[in-house]
């Protein structure tokens, strides 16, 4: 279970963080929605354990996780960047393979491959691929590190992926939450994430402004007051509303 | 052809380069009365000179490129080396400090003890390091071109602290001190530099294959490389020592060598790949490769007033590669596939 305590954060003098609590049980998929700037990307940060809060806690199965070494906090919870930053010059099948060097994942990079579609993109150069491309393979990397019952933050696993790369990116991710892990992430579809989320987190400014299931977050009214645009609610979904003229 | 294979191929490729420059440059001479090249056995004086030359080129060349290697995935900039950075010339700076100050403590009529003061010389070098580390972050993030700019004025700083060290020196220590500053491999290389060299070199290289993998995260960056793991912190001041280390004690043996442990890495990675298992000892072969043939040719280039210096001739050709990656497009991007 994931539990967040008033946590806070700061770089440097900016507050970015201010007094977060949630809790995502096991097995449940939790969607971070929110603005740009709004502290997405922090939170993920402070939930894989890459930094620590400046106020409260972040706790993993009860301990907190920017205090487990990186070598032990890589068994139990994999990160996945907005963009990754590799510097080398790899193939797909070895970027993969890094996610084992000290992961404790079950599954082999040869049945990731084949998971998320990329066996036909096994020896070609990570740096060639497409940016939808480079996003699976990322997200495959993870999932090689990832044992069960662990912990996923993802910043915007779906950018780039086209609607069928997209299904099946999240199909991964639910078979791990059915197999007891955790699933935190970013994500800027409102659709989507109506229909992937068990819970859904809405950030504004660094406050939490809604947490539950998305039934009870995704109103037109709470929408708009975080994104300052307005939305309707349209056969049982959400749609846009562009300003007329627009 | 599978990627173990065409790593073999690549591996016996580097070495094949290797073990031909060292028999051009045990083999080949030059007539000091007509200037044309001679090719054959030498007679054994001659031979175990040039087997010295040898012994010294693969040891520098080797601590050059491995220390390049290292630099280059840690600061995770392509452009990174030794020279570049300014290690060479804070290891210059600290060995010269070194042969100065017994001079200047017990006056002009001291004689030149040389440039053979290893531990000033990793101060030196792994000082400037750490400066240009700082000094190349740009809002809490490495910026390749600040840091590049970084290691040229700090490099420059140093040299001039060293050349006004070597004004305030006699006349004679300072000529031999001139010469080692333009790069030599020496014929008869000092005891105790070419067996620092080698033992900094081994423990590097052992400490270097063991972290491989870890080298293969940390390219990655730090909070990647942190969720898969790898603590790049601690791995990143082990191995900077260790690189300052090799680099100072490569300008301990042959003084500072331009653009070699810039050349070699990246001549391993367009033969082998990004991998790091493969990468670290490939690497140091290359540095050897090239030291070693450098040596060779200046052997036939002579402008009137003696062979050219190695570190000249270094320079002449890592010059124009380093300019032409700095144009890259690719490099620019963050791609570092040759």
């Amino acid at each position: 279970m994931l539990t967040i305590r008033n946590a806070s954060f700061a770089y440097s003098q900016r507050r970015v963080l201010h007094s977060v609590t949630m809790q995502v049980e096991v097995g449940r998929t939790c969607l971070l929605i929110g603005r740009n700037g709004c502290g997405k990307s922090s939170l993920l940060r402070l939930a894989a354990g890459l930094r620590a809060p400046t106020d409260g806690s972040v706790q993993w199965c009860g301990r907190e996780t920017s205090a487990i070494a990186p070598a032990q906090r890589a068994r139990c919870v994999a990160w996945v960047a907005q963009r990754s930053m590799l510097a080398i010059d790899v193939t797909v099948r070895d970027v993969i393979e890094l996610g084992a060097v000290h992961g404790a994942a079950s599954v082999s990079a040869e049945e990731l491959l084949h998971e998320l579609a990329l066996e036909p993109l096994a020896s070609r150069r990570f740096h060639e691929l497409s940016g939808g491309e480079q996003q699976r393979c990322i997200v495959a990397r993870a999932l090689r590190q990832h044992p069960d019952g662990g912990l996923l933050a993802l910043d915007e696993p779906l950018a780039n992926l086209d609607p069928a790369e997209a299904v099946r990116v999240i199909q991964a991710l639910r078979r791990r939450c059915r197999k007891g892990g955790v699933v935190i992430a970013a994500v800027h579809d409102l659709a989507l994430a109506d229909q992937w989320a068990d819970d859904i987190a809405l950030l504004d400014g660094g406050r939490l402004l809604a947490f539950g299931p998305s039934t009870s977050v995704l109103q037109p009214s709470t929408l708009s007051s975080a994104f300052g645009c307005e939305f309707l609610a349209r056969s049982g979904s959400l749609a846009l509303q562009l300003p007329r003229g627009a | 052809m599978s990627a173990g294979r065409s790593t073999g191929w690549a591996l016996i490729a580097l070495g094949g380069a290797l073990c031909a420059g060292i028999g051009a440059r045990l083999l080949l001479g030059r007539d000091p009365s007509t200037g044309n090249w001679i090719v054959g056995v030498p007679e054994a004086e001659i031979a175990l000179l040039r087997f010295g030359a040898v012994q010294s080129g693969v040891a520098a060349g080797a601590a050059l490129g491995l220390s390049g290697l290292l630099l280059q995935a840690l600061l995770r900039n392509p452009l990174a080396s030794p020279f570049i950075l300014g290690l060479s010339a804070g290891a210059g700076l600290g060995a010269t400090l070194a042969a100065w100050l017994p001079i200047a403590a017990a006056g002009a009529a001291a004689a030149f003890v040389g440039p053979d003061a290893l531990l000033p010389g990793t101060i030196g070098a792994v000082g400037v390091l750490l400066l240009v580390f700082l000094l190349g972050r740009r809002g809490g993030v490495l910026d390749p071109l600040t840091l590049v700019l970084a290691g040229t004025v700090v490099a420059s700083m140093c040299g001039a602290i060293t050349l006004l060290v070597q004004s305030m020196m006699p006349p004679t220590s300072r000529g031999e001190l001139w010469s080692w500053f333009m790069g030599q491999v020496p014929e008869l290389p000092r005891t105790i530099p070419f067996w620092n060299t080698v033992a900094m070199l081994v423990i590097v290289l052992l400490v270097a294959s063991w972290k491989a993998r870890a080298l293969d995260v940390a390219s990655a960056g730090d909070d990647e490389a942190a969720s898969l793991g790898v603590a790049v912190g601690p791995l990143r001041l082990g191995l900077f020592i260790g690189a300052g280390a090799l680099a100072a004690a490569s300008v301990a043996l042959c003084g500072p060598i331009a653009f070699v442990g810039f050349m070699a890495p990246h001549l391993a990675r367009a033969l082998l790949g990004g991998l790091h298992g493969a990468l670290v000892p490939a690497s140091a072969v290359a540095g050897a490769a090239i030291l070693v043939w450098s040596d060779a040719i200046r052997q036939g280039i002579d402008f009137g007033s003696g062979r050219l210096p190695i570190g000249v001739l270094t320079a002449l050709v890592g010059g124009p590669v380093f300019l032409l990656m700095l144009r890259s497009a690719r490099l620019r991007r963050g791609d570092w596939s040759c």
